[in-house]
């Protein structure tokens, strides 16, 4: 502390830091880090969506820049929204917490009335008209990390971890989004939502008796739909496609079959940005969408690919770092839900592009074509910087 | 912070178990990318870049002013991807390409209708014209690419020395085998990428190597003199019943061949359809026994050794005893004084062998060797024959006496023609040459070939000697008067050889020759007629001169050489008894 500010503060004037410095306090507020991998990875897939559509739209002979286009309208829209929910306050946040949760659920339940629209099989989105359309589990999962947080991160006075009153409201706040999600049917983001679900609870200090009790449950539950049939033959072909990919090529396997070789083709540097014969060719289904690594394989190589994969991972360690670093076992919960959501899509979807995992459809995020996913992706970035502002703040 | 039972512990083993998750996938990567790239790259390709043959346009064979004897025409193929034609426009696509093609409807639409293919073969050898009229509709599926084809204008005209290419387009025979590398060019590549709907990837890196088309090559063959050749050896042969006739015409000074015809001749358009004897280029590879036409060579050897002068008069019987044979002229006579410029002229056998046993056998056989026999002419045929001069020292008793007047050795016509090219070009011998040249790459221009090789045979004088003896052997007491041409001066040779035939096993039937050139004091042309066999007649002086003089009338005017003008000198014959 400079002399000079001493004798200022013993005259009784208040200190009022220099503009220079109160920009640097305001710069190092959010985690850039964060921030960075976050905007590394959306460009990222706005080219590769570019790459991956381009050439089919040319050959319709349609606007080249279609999909790249609704993608940047979608990524802008979502960093906007990433940035207020950033800036604002987590307390202020929780005040909507209750409206944005029912607001999901509602959505969620429109999906499933004639009002929703059925596409690859999925009753999961609501079409506006205009060409706009959105798919409402992709919001559901921002209501859901923040609503099951607050039994689990809002301790009663002298509570050391949530009971087991607040287990079950966590519980019943997380199964009801998710069972209409798997009635649509969308069995990989009800996934998602257990995977969230999971990783929130097991933050929040509940008792190993419970997690043990929980897990117990879960083994069950799946036993249970094995034995009564819910889980519906092509999800049952998926599986067995898993185990043997060639056995089926042109059938369920061509899409693993395909992603293979689109990536393996891509080798050590890959075929260049916008160069990869199979992208252009348009061999993997959907490649724009859920198989938009494969892109990645093929065009930018195992460079590109792991480099994807590096910055993923140092997202998601942030995400655990500002987890850890919250001040409220709130904002851990919110955070630890986050980095589950993400860390799940990642893990589902490149291991399923890679051939090791079954073919379940979540978007890569920050990567897959899909405005929803990407808003939803982006804002769930803005959650992480508003649990890491609070840190900065020091609040209680 | 540790108030949530221990969540730093639990975020901590969270951070490790991901990076273990990453690992596994990062794993995967290195298997997929590293490991198995080459299977997967391979499988890609496999599945995407179409390989396609851009064949490239074989050159013309063209005759010494540019005449196209050999040409390639571009035709295309049509064909159709079912698949991509859908059931309703399929009507439509058939009833249009029947028209333009000029093809049943039916048989296309049923092609069409064949969806299970990717591939059917709509109209072979379309004008490419009427193809791009196809294409302008932009069928979706329907393709056109190129094809071609060979064809030869001139039917049979030069037809075994041109030879003829396959169902590939290669060079099966004759000109078109020997300059195959030439005439064929560089088939480029093409490599198309197709998406998983059948059609072509957009911006690609299609691969494109275009061809590079073969090159002209230019002949020494005039296209007029060789179709006059061409007719006037088959109709000798038609007329004597032969087995088979050739007729060379040449260049003195260059050793060019303006003219190599065979007959019967080889129809290069319907090549399959001749019998494998009938499509070799007789004129280079028939080997013959040439019979009188060698005692130039006898002639040459004993006037270079100073054994006798054109005028050294022999006292000639009509047979001669020669080891255990008796061999004869071909006409019994008294005992006669002749010169040896009379026995040339009058060809006496007896009168020969005396004249080649004044010089042995070694300088013959020298002399036969130095004239080209028993070596390949170096022309540029690859059928070309060396055909069979045995050593000297293996010669027979008699054959020393045979050899002298051309049996008991074996040459071809072109071989026989180029002894008189020699002869005609002052005893320098020029390697005779077909090809005149060879387009260059780029500019398309004709690049000359180098010259014949030139030797020098005989010297000038021996030469200017022997060609008198020829002009004689035309004159009024030669046996050659028949080649005779009006207002010309001609040397010339007979030759009526008794033919060794395989199938009897030894002399059957006769080799008609005559060869010579014009103008006899300044040659400019040499030309040589040989039938095989030939079953009305047989002296070459009755059915080979003929042919000479005929091509050779043909080809003067043609080339446009006029008449020397001189008067030949007298040639004596015979001394007084």
């Amino acid at each position: 502390m400079s002399a000079a500010r001493a004798a200022y503060r013993e005259r009784g004037g208040t200190w009022r830091r220099p503009f220079a410095l109160r920009v640097v306090d305001r710069l190092k507020r959010p985690d850039w880090v964060l921030y960075g991998c976050a905007a590394a990875l959306t460009l990222t897939g706005l080219l590769l969506i570019w790459s991956a559509t381009r050439p089919g739209l040319i050959q319709q002979g349609g606007d080249p820049s279609w999909f790249l286009r609704r993608q940047g309208i979608a990524a802008g829209i979502g960093v906007a929204l990433m940035v207020l929910i950033a800036r604002s306050d987590l307390r202020i946040l929780r005040a909507y917490v209750p409206m944005l949760y029912v607001v999901a659920l509602l959505g969620l339940a429109v999906v499933l009335s004639p009002l929703g629209s059925t596409v690859n099989g999925s009753k999961s989105w609501i079409v506006l008209g205009g060409g706009v359309q959105f798919q409402p589990s992709e919001f559901a999962k921002l209501a859901l990390v923040l609503g099951v947080a607050v039994p689990l991160g809002e301790l009663r006075d002298g509570e050391r971890r949530p009971g087991v009153g607040a287990l079950l409201l966590a519980l019943v706040l997380a199964a009801l989004p998710a069972l209409l999600i798997l009635a649509e049917p969308d069995l990989g983001t009800a996934l998602v939502f257990v995977a969230m679900t999971a990783g929130m609870v097991l933050v929040s200090g509940v008792r190993k008796v419970w997690l043990g009790a929980l897990a117990a449950a879960g083994v069950g539950v799946a036993a249970l739909a094995w034995f009564l049939g819910l889980i519906r033959p092509y999800q049952l072909q998926r599986l067995l496609v898993l185990a043997d990919p060639d056995a089926d090529p042109l059938g369920a396997g061509y899409n693993a079959a395909q992603a293979k070789i689109a990536i393996g083709s891509g080798g050590f540097s890959g075929q260049g940005l916008f160069r990869g014969g199979q992208t252009a060719g348009e061999f993997v289904p959907e490649q724009h969408s859920d198989f938009i690594f494969t892109v990645a394989g093929e065009e930018l190589g195992f460079v590109g690919a792991g480099a994807i994969l590096v910055v993923m991972l140092a997202l998601l360690w942030r995400g655990l770092r500002i987890a850890a670093r919250s001040v409220t076992p709130y904002g851990t919960v919110i955070a630890a839900g986050t980095v589950c959501w993400l860390a799940f899509q990642t893990f589902v979807n490149v291991g399923m592009t890679l051939g090791i995992m079954p073919i379940i459809g979540v978007p890569l995020p920050f990567l897959s074509y899909g405005g929803s996913a990407t808003i939803s992706g982006l804002v769930a970035v803005g959650l992480l910087q508003a649990v890491h502002r609070q840190v900065g703040r020091g609040m209680p | 912070m540790l108030r949530l039972g221990n969540p730093r512990r639990r975020i901590s083993i969270g951070l490790i178990g991901m990076t273990f998750v990453l690992s596994i996938l990062a794993g995967r990567l290195v298997q997929l990318q590293g490991l198995d790239s080459k299977v997967y790259e391979a499988r890609a390709a496999q599945q995407r870049v179409q390989p396609e043959v851009l064949p490239a346009r074989r050159g013309s064979i063209t005759d010494v002013n540019g005449h196209e004897l050999a040409v390639t025409v571009e035709a295309r193929e049509v064909s159709a991807d079912p698949a991509l034609i859908s059931a309703e426009k399929r009507a439509q696509v058939a009833a249009t390409l029947a028209k333009e093609l000029g093809r049943p409807q039916e048989q296309i639409a049923a092609k069409l209708a064949m969806t299970g293919t990717r591939y059917q073969l709509i109209a072979k050898d379309v004008d490419p014209v009427v193809a791009e009229r196809v294409l302008d509709h932009e069928f979706p599926g329907v393709t056109s690419k190129p094809q071609y084809r060979r064809l030869y204008p001139g039917d049979d005209l030069a037809g075994s020395l041109i030879g003829f290419v396959g169902f590939d387009g290669d060079g099966l025979a004759g000109l078109e085998r020997k300059y195959d590398k030439v005439l064929a060019g560089r088939d480029g590549k093409q490599s198309i990428e197709i998406g998983r709907d059948g059609k072509r990837i957009p911006m690609t890196r299609d691969t494109r190597q275009a061809p590079v088309p073969g090159r002209e090559v230019r002949l020494t063959i005039d296209r007029d003199i060789q179709w006059a050749a061409q007719r006037a050896i088959a109709q000798e042969v038609a007329k004597t019943g032969a087995r088979s006739g050739s007729a060379i015409v040449m260049d003195v000074r260059t050793g060019h061949i303006l003219a190599m015809a065979n007959a019967p001749e080889l129809n290069l358009n319907a090549w399959q359809e001749a019998a494998p004897e009938d499509r070799i280029n007789r004129a280079a590879a028939e080997v013959f026994e040439p019979g009188s036409t060698n005692k130039v060579i006898t002639a040459a050897a004993a006037l270079e050794a100073g054994a006798v002068t054109p005028g050294t008069v022999f006292r000639v019987k009509d047979n001669i005893r020669c080891a255990d044979q008796v061999l004869r002229d071909a006409h019994p006579h008294e005992p006669e004084n002749l010169t040896f410029s009379g026995i040339v002229a009058t060809s006496s056998n007896v009168g020969t062998i005396m004249a080649a046993q004044k010089v042995g056998d070694e300088k013959l056989y020298n002399m036969l060797k130095a004239f080209g026999f028993g070596s390949k002419p170096g022309s540029g045929l690859e059928t070309e024959e060396a055909g069979l001069l045995p050593s000297w020292s293996q010669w027979s008793g008699s054959q020393s006496c045979t050899v002298a007047y051309g049996q008991g050795v074996s040459v071809t016509a072109l071989q026989m023609a180029s002894v008189y090219q020699t002869i005609a070009n002052g005893g320098v011998r020029v390697a005779p040459q077909i090809v005149a040249g060879v387009a260059d790459e780029e500019t398309k221009k004709i690049v000359p070939s180098p010259p014949g090789k030139r030797t020098r045979v005989i010297s000038a004088t021996t030469a200017k000697q022997i060609a008198g003896m020829l002009e004689a052997a035309v004159g009024a007491e030669g046996t050659g008067n028949l080649a005779a041409i009006e207002g010309y001066r001609v040397a010339g040779k007979t030759g009526t050889a008794m033919r060794y035939d395989e199938k009897c096993q030894g002399y059957c039937g006769y080799t008609a020759t005559f060869v010579g050139f014009t103008p006899a004091d300044a040659p400019r042309l040499v030309a040589l007629a040989v039938i095989q066999d030939p079953q009305k007649g047989h002296y070459g002086g009755q059915i080979a001169a003929p042919v000479f003089r005929d091509v050779m009338t043909f080809a003067l005017k043609s080339r446009k050489i006029p008449p020397t003008g001189t008067t030949p000198p007298p040639v004596r014959i015979r001394a007084g008894e």
